[in-house]
């Protein structure tokens, strides 16, 4: 069962080579976007952002891409309330102005069939400026639950928040801030 | 390596045991942070993308002799305090063939054996306990240093470390292998020294 559903995504990904840019809606059970602060260069303080919405096409066979995803700052969760509350308030998103961050691309980079960057820019605080996310993993599968194609991945990078305007705490808690994306999206 | 079966009574008495016959230097004792004490896994989901939770925040303590180069280390992780963003999951994995949150609340991590390159804190070995089975896991120092905290005051310890798991061996092989059997751990800890 186990081995014929891994062959069955295997020729769901091997046929999908064929097809046009298709469209995919973002999974927002398996799209998270976690980012990593270290706190006074002692131990990392990791968070999440728990909604989030998009779409992604992609064209595999046309190696190109395009994707436009958005964060809900104030769906900010660290395990830890106060902290969660001090994150959403004016010393750092002012969630209740600035509702959300958006990226998008329209730059995809392929090594072989599998996506290994997405470039574009991240805007947040009234401020655009150009991130580049590269992937530690990337893969198509045919989901035995949705009978669907779903594409997805684990990307990374590195932003300096001051760039948006977030100084709040330089430099106990560091310019750069690291975010790990995992994304899962679902062929429509 | 057959799996043991320890009450959390005694692994704490061993520890308590083993950090007061450490030495004849005085070991200080250093209570974690609830606020920077969590730990954090990773999973790979159908080969594709790495789901992530959050445990805590991780109840315990750390004895330490640093210029000894000895001490130990006890945390508790509450597994009823999973959070992976979807509620749903969350419940999901309290349920018995998962972690079993309802018949054991607490996973606990064990150490009486730290290793140190210098003054430099490399892995702590030590024992994980989770649904009552206990394993022999080693925490490995990614960062760890020791200071005045600069807003408390007082002495504070604190790093990351990560530890690699299979979650099999502790009789949790749902979803395997859709959901990888190895899972990642990542523990973020500080800790105040007792005055």
């Amino acid at each position: 069962m186990k081995n014929s559903l891994i062959a069955a995504a295997l020729i769901a990904t091997t046929g999908f080579a064929q097809a046009q840019s298709a469209t995919y809606s973002v999974d927002p059970t398996h799209t998270f976007v976690t980012f990593e602060a270290l706190h006074f260069g002692t131990s990392t303080i990791r968070g999440r952002f728990d909604r989030k919405e998009g779409t992604v096409q992609f064209d595999r066979a046309g190696k190109s891409g395009k994707a436009e995803i958005s964060i809900d700052l104030g769906s900010v969760s660290t395990g830890v309330g106060p902290l969660d509350g001090h994150l959403k308030s004016k010393d750092f998103f002012d969630a209740a102005t600035n509702t959300s961050a958006k990226f998008v691309s329209e730059k995809f980079g392929f090594n072989g069939d599998k996506v290994s960057e997405v470039a574009g820019t991240l805007t947040m605080m009234g401020k655009t400026v150009p991130v580049t996310l590269k992937a530690s993993n990337f893969n198509c599968y045919q989901s035995p639950m949705l009978k669907r194609e779903v594409c997805g991945g684990d990307f990374e990078t590195t932003i300096t928040r001051s760039q948006w305007g977030i100084v709040y705490g330089l430099p106990g808690i560091p310019d750069n801030i690291r975010l790990l994306i995992q994304i899962e999206a679902i062929r429509q | 390596m057959t799996p043991r079966r320890r009450a959390w009574p005694a692994v704490l008495g061993f520890a308590l045991s083993a950090a007061a016959t450490g030495a004849g230097a005085q070991p200080a004792t250093y209570r974690f942070d609830p606020s920077h004490s969590f730990v954090h896994f990773e999973v790979m989901h159908f080969g594709t993308s790495t789901l992530r939770g959050r445990f805590g925040p991780l109840e315990g303590f750390a004895t330490l002799d640093l210029s000894a180069g000895r001490g130990g280390v006890s945390l508790r992780v509450p597994t009823r305090i999973v959070s992976t963003g979807l509620a749903v999951l969350d419940s999901r994995l309290r349920q018995a063939d998962l972690l079993a949150s309802d018949e054991h609340p607490q996973a606990f991590f064990v150490a009486e054996r730290l290793v140190f390159d210098g003054q430099t804190l490399r892995e702590l070995r030590g024992e994980f306990t989770l649904r009552g089975t206990s394993r022999p896991l080693s925490l490995r120092a990614l960062r760890f240093s020791c200071g005045m905290h600069p807003v408390l005051g007082r002495e504070w310890c604190g790093g990351d470390f990560a530890a690699e798991l299979k979650r099999s061996d502790y009789g949790i092989t749902f979803g395997l292998p859709l959901v990888a059997d190895r899972v990642r751990l990542l523990i973020q800890v500080e800790a105040i020294r007792d005055q």
